[in-house]
């Protein structure tokens, strides 16, 4: 934690950064994000098993952006970004959404993180997505701190849900797919939690003419959610913050999970691995398999 | 809504005997909501019930059975010259909440005024009419809790029609305190038994109370005097502008009206949940947005639970269950944001 109180502080007073985005302890098993512009007060700086956020979701903010421009300077912006978020940072740079020469990734070796808030952490409680983790190191960093340590063995029972879901039959699937939904509030926490989710104005939000519903009745949700998971297909890095999100407890990644792995089979395309691949939206192939167009 | 607190002895009750009544409740068709983790859920087996009266609140708070997200307030029909409203036909069915925290009991009572106010909203009165809440002392208490912060505890009888008591495993001390609460119990007395109102006094002097973590005179008088102050940013830039703490929260009651056509000639006008922290809550048809950035929303919020509301109808608009804090994806903290609305404090966030 020195080292990162250290560096964050550094380059605050060396001016290389205008904000330093991390988190900070509010309880013994929670934490919460922080945009800190004082290097006093990078001493509240922490990484450990409860920096649950994905940070990457205020690169794209307008007032975070503005944060940078100082005397007709633009400053870079320091964030502290577990391995997976940097999957994000990378998916946010190849979307052109942020600029890589302004984001300076400060990032750990990581041995997962707890599934939410208060619960200690141990095989029982890891976030699904830790389970089956091969990024323990980040694959893009400026700064890198922590030992690498061991992840609590669990059993991917995400994946087993999966592929129950897979082999009901269609109609069982739709009422599956209904009942959940059917919880959906529409608070969009989902969305806002989500740092590939960054449009300016979401199709939600249009009303003239009204795509979706704002209604949150079974179509209403229906449309949403479902335009959701296209609109992340081969997109998303799976950090399932909006699974954590969702205060109806709707297992939303086992969607973005699902569509992850066809975009993987179909593909072989794993969002935000590379700077060096482009897009899968953004690419085109004629050798791609076209076993999805009827 | 008669609450009108009436005088009556102190019962007793077996869970047993709880559960029949439930079971009766049921059998004549009302419907009975028990907490859940999530959401408040409609029983069908009684064994389901949740009566631990040190559960955590559940995420979602029970307005929606009164104030759903999503209702059609009328149907259309259009035709050349003429359009043709037709009204909907409320459903009038009793709902009994079992096993209400404290928290939530007094949400109706808070909401009341507002749904009242220039105009009579008749979805909101009917369903509250029909609604009978069972309340249960709570026990449970953690970071995020400030029922007594504003004016509230976990032992509070307010807005309960019934309030229950846990005394040991397998018995309730029963407290009647509404006519609505009487005339429901009033078919079930061969249940009750005469209890000991010094017993029960015992476990509700026990109960362990959050620390009141603010004076809310103290807030209010810093709310007017700091509309402007630059402190709202820090949250402001914190804070993802979703809905959740809206949504979940029991005495939030923003709604929007939209019309959805089914056809060139048919629709219908609904009424849905909307939440003053989305960015086009006050977009204007003009273009322009009064409360454009962050900072302005998180601001109005706060105002609007600890100032706009207690100027306007006398109340609080919160009841300090935290439910908003414990769901926020990014952890904004409504009782530590408040706590700090004074001068000594750098920022707020």
């Amino acid at each position: 934690m020195k080292e990162l109180i250290k560096h964050a502080r550094e380059l605050l007073e060396n001016g290389e950064v205008a904000a330093v985005i991390g988190y900070r302890q509010v309880s013994a098993k929670r934490t919460k994000p922080v945009i800190i512009t004082d290097p006093e007060e990078t001493s509240a700086l922490v990484f450990n098993e409860y920096c649950l956020n994905n940070l990457a979701v205020y690169l794209t903010k307008a007032r975070i952006k503005l944060l940078c421009k100082k005397n007709d300077k633009v400053l870079k912006l320091a964030i502290t970004a577990k391995p997976c978020d940097v999957h994000s940072i990378v998916a946010l740079i190849q979307e052109n959404q942020i600029d890589r020469d302004t984001i300076h990734i400060i990032s750990f070796n990581c041995h997962g993180v707890a599934k939410d808030f208060g619960f200690d952490f141990n095989g029982d409680n890891l976030a699904s997505k830790c389970i089956t983790c091969e990024t323990h190191k980040p694959l893009y960093y400026d700064a890198l701190f922590g030992e690498v340590k061991e992840t609590p063995q669990a059993s991917d029972t995400a994946l087993a849900r999966i592929k129950e879901i897979e082999s009901m039959p269609h109609n069982e699937r739709f009422e599956f797919f209904k009942s959940e939904f059917d919880k959906c509030i529409k608070c969009y926490a989902c969305r806002a939690v989500c740092p590939l989710c960054y449009c300016q104005r979401c199709i939600t939000d249009k009303t003239i003419p009204c795509w979706i519903e704002t209604s949150s009745h079974q179509r209403g949700n229906f449309a949403w959610n479902v335009i959701r998971a296209f609109h992340l297909s081969g997109r998303c890095t799976g950090c399932g913050e909006c699974d954590r999100a969702c205060p109806a407890d709707i297992p939303l990644s086992l969607i973005n999970r699902k569509m992850s792995m066809e975009a993987k089979n179909l593909f072989s395309f794993v969002s935000g691995r590379s700077l060096e691949t482009p897009t899968l939206v953004g690419s085109y192939n004629e050798k791609d398999n076209n076993e999805l167009f009827m | 809504m008669t609450q009108r607190s009436i005088q009556m002895d102190e019962k007793i009750i077996s869970r047993v005997d709880l559960l029949n009544i439930c079971q009766d409740v049921i059998e004549k068709g009302n419907t009975l909501l028990t907490p859940g983790v999530a959401d408040y859920s409609v029983v069908k087996d009684v064994s389901n019930l949740n009566l631990d009266a040190s559960a955590l609140p559940s995420k979602i708070s029970y307005k929606s059975y009164v104030f759903p997200r999503t209702e059609p307030v009328l149907y259309y029909k259009r035709s050349k010259n003429d359009v043709q409203l037709i009204d909907v036909n409320i459903d009038s069915k009793k709902i009994v909440i079992l096993g209400a925290k404290p928290c939530d009991a007094n949400s109706l009572n808070i909401m009341k005024h507002l749904f009242n106010w220039d105009y009579s909203d008749e979805f909101f009165n009917m369903r509250a009419k029909n609604f009978i809440v069972i309340g249960l002392m709570c026990s449970h208490f953690d970071e995020y809790c400030f029922c007594t912060s504003v004016g509230s505890s976990p032992v509070s009888e307010k807005g309960s029609d019934i309030f229950l008591i846990p005394l040991d495993e397998n018995n309730y001390a029963m407290k009647i305190i509404t006519d609505k609460g009487k005339e429901f119990i009033t078919p079930y007395s061969g249940y009750l038994k005469s209890g000991d109102e010094n017993r029960s006094k015992r476990i509700t002097e026990n109960v362990k109370q959050p620390d009141v973590a603010f004076d809310s005179s103290e807030v209010y008088k810093w709310l007017g005097e700091n509309f402007e102050s630059p402190k709202w940013e820090g949250v402001g830039n914190l804070c993802l502008s979703c809905a959740q703490c809206a949504f979940v929260c029991p005495v939030c009651h923003c709604f929007d009206i939209t019309d959805e056509d089914y056809s060139y000639t048919e629709g219908r006008r609904m009424k849905n949940w909307d939440g003053c922290q989305f960015g086009n809550f006050t977009l204007h048809a003009s273009g322009h947005n009064p409360r454009d950035i962050q900072s302005k929303r998180y601001r109005q919020r706060v105002n609007h639970k600890f100032r706009y509301y207690v100027n306007k109808f006398g109340e609080i608009l919160c009841t300090g269950c935290g439910r908003c804090s414990r769901g926020c994806p990014v952890s904004v903290d409504i009782k530590e944001i408040v706590s700090n609305c004074k001068n000594d404090q750098k920022e707020l966030r």
